[in-house]
């Protein structure tokens, strides 16, 4: 029994050693690794400042900060592991088909999204397949992929630039709970999209005007964000089935946090403006909002009036009230 | 004076005086423990001043707390009224009670004139006067208004059950804009009302003691209030003689 013990403690002190040191390996700086080309396509693009334009039209950054790459959870990758199709030759791009099949599919649905390198864009499906494929069938990807739409958030509209993504627990992610809601806001407070897909621009305003915005403003840990509600990667209209606030899911969704929800109960979260849409907190807010101007110039004036006539009564009606006593 | 002469009268009995200090006490709890969601949207003093009760989860918690304690501490003051009432103990006169009569509107409007200059008479009061009953019935309407909005929006699941299936498209908007601004006219009202008719006014600075001793001396009771002063006192030793 008690052998049995140790051994099992040990074997966890090598798991836990092996896992270390499995990741230490990732994390040390490119430099020390001899890589192929990653320190060298760094030793000009970290030093490189200004913008190019691309053929599509895009102006593009051409500097990678070298020492943040490092630092960024993907910093131990060679360059060419994304850029796949900057082969040996660097700014000569290699046939597409050089770069493995699926990811060549894959990129071609997307290049009209990628600013830059689409290859590279669609490289990320490499390592994270379901969360691509769960992207490809969110409203976002399919509005780039069957849609051809330019619009529709990829991986870096909210993950932040591909070379300085940092785990979601650290404050710089843009997909940290502290930033995550400007991430969704990024598109969702802009006109012109709102008014292309048809969606309002007062969602971010309402959810901070309520509960669980207000509390989330505060710091509040369990305040949900949008993606507690809509998820992240599978962003679905609410009128999807499988949309987490679908009407058939919302129980289950709200329930995470409030137990025992009902039908009834889930009613309660809307996003709605107040005011055209629902005149009736509207107007009953309005009629408060009225309530407590009168009793506070109510109150006010009396107490003006009130002190005023005290300090007459003391300074200049003195005499008769000592007569008085 | 001899010593068969009252100096001071008892104004507040020992449950009242307790219960009026839970009041206040859990008032400021929630004053300031709210203060923060009311105006979250300044970012640096909100997080700040949250930050002085514990941050927002901890606030939240007190903020419960002292919710309920302050509702017990009204239906504790309801059912002593009650108990008061049936044994007698306590007596519905118009000299000393605090329901609202046509004389308080009365007593405003000489009020009102005496404060302008108009009249050199000074309404009579009773054991309360119109500032004083004004001032009682707002912790009603609080209550009803502040308190229920409080106890649904904590338990929500809960209250859901309660509405209409016609109101559950606006009553969450309705609650929260009741809670939050009727405790906004709370706050107001205390600080200008209360704060100036017990606390600034000038016989009153910095604070009357009625609330820890219940005690107030004769002189300020015929002063202040002269119909209760007469019920008390010279009917009764018209009685005596």
């Amino acid at each position: 029994m008690k052998r049995g013990l140790v051994i099992a403690f040990l074997c966890m002190l090598l798991l836990c050693f092996s896992y270390y040191s499995a990741n230490a390996k990732t994390f040390t700086p490119l430099e020390k690794q001899g890589f192929l080309t990653g320190g060298k396509c760094l030793a000009c693009h970290s030093a490189m400042k200004g913008k190019i334009l691309t053929e599509k039209g895009n102006l593009v950054d051409v500097n990678v900060d070298g020492e943040r790459y490092s630092k960024s959870i993907h910093g131990g990758f060679d360059c060419i592991i994304c850029h796949k199709q900057f082969g040996m030759n660097p700014h000569k791009p290699t046939a597409i088909g050089d770069v493995p099949k699926d990811i060549a599919v894959s990129a071609s649905k997307i290049s009209h999204k990628a600013k830059v390198d689409a290859v590279a864009l669609a490289a990320c499906s490499e390592c994270h397949g379901n969360i691509y494929k769960s992207w490809q069938n969110s409203i976002h990807g399919r509005n780039v992929i069957q849609k051809k739409q330019p619009d529709g958030a990829s991986c870096i509209d909210c993950h932040g630039s591909p070379h300085y993504i940092t785990s979601k627990k650290t404050e710089t992610s843009t997909i940290n709970k502290k930033n995550v809601v400007k991430a969704c806001g990024g598109c969702h407070e802009k006109e012109e999209l709102a008014k292309k897909y048809n969606f309002g621009t007062h969602i971010l305003e309402r959810y901070y005007e309520s509960f669980h915005g207000k509390k989330y403003i505060l710091g509040h840990q369990n305040a949900p964000v949008c993606t507690d509600c809509h998820n992240y990667h599978d962003v679905r209209q609410w009128e999807e089935p499988m949309s987490p606030v679908a009407w058939n899911n919302r129980t289950e969704t709200c329930g995470k946090c409030h137990k025992g929800a009902t039908k009834k109960f889930v009613t309660a979260i809307t996003h709605k403006p107040i005011g055209r849409d629902n005149p009736i907190p509207y107007y009953f807010g309005k009629g408060l909002t009225v309530l407590l101007l009168s009793v506070f110039v109510f109150i006010v004036s009396h107490l003006i009036v009130e002190a005023f006539s005290e300090i007459r009564d003391r300074v200049f009606r003195k005499k008769k009230e000592e007569h008085h006593e | 004076m001899s010593n068969e002469t009252q100096k001071e009268y008892q104004r507040f009995n020992l449950i009242e005086r307790i219960q009026h200090v839970i009041l206040f006490t859990t008032f400021l709890l929630l004053a300031f423990t709210g203060w923060a969601l009311k105006y979250p949207e300044v970012e640096h003093y909100s997080k700040w001043w949250i930050g002085i009760w514990g941050g927002p989860k901890t606030a939240g918690i007190i903020h419960r707390f002292a919710g309920i304690t302050m509702l017990l501490d009204f239906i504790w003051h309801v059912l002593y009224l009650a108990y008061m009432l049936s044994t007698g103990k306590m007596k519905l006169r118009k000299e000393t009670t605090i329901v609202p009569l046509p004389k308080d509107v009365f007593d405003f409007i000489k009020n009102m004139l005496y404060f302008f200059g108009l009249s050199k008479e000074k309404p009579q009061f009773g054991r309360y006067n119109y500032i004083h009953k004004f001032d009682y019935w707002a912790v009603f309407w609080g209550m009803g208004i502040i308190g229920l909005s409080g106890l649904f929006l904590s338990f929500p699941v809960w209250a859901s059950n309660f509405f209409p299936a016609w109101s559950i498209n606006w009553i969450w908007e309705v609650l929260y804009v009741m809670h939050s601004d009727e405790a906004l006219l709370a706050i107001v009202f205390i600080l200008f009302w209360h704060f100036y008719n017990e606390h600034l006014k000038w016989d009153k600075f910095p604070m009357s003691m009625t609330w820890i001793t219940g005690r107030i001396s004769i002189e300020q009771m015929k002063h202040e209030h002269p119909l209760e002063y007469k019920l008390e006192f010279e009917d009764k030793k018209g009685e005596n003689k």
